[in-house]
């Protein structure tokens, strides 16, 4: 059984270079309050945004600028994105996914592959919990989108679009249990039984198989999110990259 | 420190409230009370009820505050106008409450590991909803709560407490009317692991021996502080979080 560890909470008797802690070169410590498993994966419970480069992110137009946009995504740093990346202008408060083409020392950001998102709403979790919103192989957020029959695309940094062609409120409601609960077990289960007393219709999470059809039958959302899936989750994601990133 | 011959300790060795030389009052501390802030926690510590919310890391303004290599830790205390019955602090900005917010800065910039954030502002937060001595350990208490509530990368937690001497005794966590005509008063702050001190203050006079006593006092009763800020910190993630706070009513001895 995982347990929660606070900061300051010895997590290995050995120095370790793992996401989420520190070491005094004797032990290594948590560093925010995490889940710690038996296997010693500690998986973070809160936290903020830390953009990194390749990540895709959802934001709005926060200000149009000469040249470029300002976009809000959801981090502490504002990010810039050139006209140059698009033909079509963009509108202030315009959702948009994009992704962080460059990110130096002092987060100056550079944003790229743009794609404007219409029709939907924004809402936003804690940006730890994306992994557990999205599930193994996409089989949660597939899950409320074919319940709810909305399309649905997760940012990296927290913000979730709904579009609004199907029953969004449900979505949300489903987006908010899992983020209070994504701490315990047999979430998945627990979410598709929620899911198919609301809707009336027997709503089974996706098997690893019949994941890939549903994939390419979901709509124009779910490309984006098959890359989320398969990509490597914040507990294992090393810390030293963004270093690698800045001496190149 | 007001007069010091005041009488505060009866004779069969108690303090004037009954509790023993080295006992705390009683603590309940709950994290995530406030809904839009990013980490929040109430610690209501014996008649002191004190709330702290933690916002950020988030862009500094103003700009000149912002460094390119860290962010900045800005506590800011404050009481609250109807937090107390006398002149034991006032509410609005005042030389007190500034000392308070810096000295609560420093302990924290101590833990948090800022260099994560560089050119943003960590916002603490904390308010005196009501007071009676030993706000600032209570302050510390709530606000290392609320930090790690929000996610903060943090090196350790805070645990904050207070001795002081009254009659020639030393004894653990003062109230107000302890503080106001005691002999002294001494707040400290611990990191909870290392057991490092983040905060020390001495208001009136001990000797030599008299600090190192208080000091081992207040490391076993911060020790007790850091256990009951884990339990509330554990607490947010129960099912049944949205229980009602109660305060335990037992005194804590150490």
């Amino acid at each position: 059984m995982a347990k929660i560890v606070v900061p300051g909470v010895e997590v290995a008797q050995k120095p370790l270079r793992m996401a989420y802690t520190y070491t005094d070169g004797e032990g290594t410590f948590a560093t925010v309050i995490s889940l710690l498993s038996e296997e010693g994966k500690l998986i973070p419970l809160e936290g903020p945004y830390e953009p990194l480069q390749d990540d895709y992110v959802i934001g709005f137009v926060a200000e149009v600028r000469f040249g470029g946009y300002d976009i809000d995504i959801a981090s502490p740093y504002r990010a810039f994105l050139s006209s140059r990346e698009m033909r079509t202008k963009l509108s202030l408060g315009e959702i948009v996914m994009v992704r962080i083409n460059k990110i130096d020392e002092v987060r100056s950001m550079e944003l790229g592959d743009v794609r404007s998102l219409k029709d939907g709403i924004l809402h936003k979790i804690s940006p730890v919990k994306v992994p557990r919103l999205i599930g193994k192989k996409n089989s949660m957020i597939n899950m409320i989108a074919q319940a709810s029959g909305c399309r649905m695309l997760v940012g990296r940094n927290g913000l979730v679009f709904i579009s609004s062609d199907g029953n969004y409120n449900l979505a949300v409601q489903a987006i908010s249990m899992i983020e209070a609960l994504a701490h315990t077990q047999g979430l998945t289960d627990r979410v598709s039984h929620f899911l198919s007393e609301k809707t009336g219709k027997s709503i089974v999470p996706p098997s690893a198989d019949s994941n890939m059809n549903q994939a390419q039958t979901n709509g124009e959302g779910q490309g984006q999110q098959e890359q989320y899936g398969q990509r490597e989750y914040s507990n294992s994601r090393p810390q030293y990259r963004r270093h690698n990133n800045y001496q190149r | 420190m007001g007069s010091s011959n005041k009488k505060l300790i009866r004779d069969d060795g108690k303090r004037m409230d009954g509790r023993e030389l080295d006992e705390l009052r009683p603590i309940a501390i709950k994290a995530r009370v406030l809904n839009n802030a990013d980490g929040s926690a109430l610690v209501v510590w014996g008649n002191n009820k004190i709330i702290a919310g933690v916002y950020g890391p988030r862009e500094c303004i103003p700009r000149h505050d912002q460094s390119l290599y860290r962010a900045r830790v800005r506590a800011r205390y404050n009481m609250a106008p109807f937090c107390s019955l006398e002149e034991h602090g006032r509410s609005g900005p005042s030389r007190r409450s500034q000392e308070l917010s810096k000295v609560i800065s420093e302990a924290f910039e101590n833990v948090v590991i800022a260099e994560t954030f560089p050119k943003t502002a960590i916002d603490i937060y904390i308010d005196v909803l009501q007071s009676d001595g030993g706000t600032r350990c209570a302050a510390l208490t709530a606000a290392a709560v609320a930090l790690a509530d929000a996610g903060i990368p943090c090196k350790d937690m805070v645990a904050a407490v207070a001795v002081g001497k009254l009659n020639g005794q030393i004894v653990l966590d003062l109230s107000k009317d302890e503080d106001n005509f005691g002999q002294s008063d001494n707040p400290m702050a611990f990191s909870a692991r290392t057991g490092e001190i983040l905060l020390f203050q001495m208001d009136g006079l001990l000797t030599k021996e008299e600090v190192a006593h208080g000091i081992e006092m207040a490391k076993i009763a911060s020790a007790k502080i850091h256990e009951l800020q884990v339990e509330a910190l554990k607490g947010a993630y129960d099912s049944e979080h949205k229980t009602k706070l109660e305060l335990n009513i037992e005194p804590q001895k150490i």
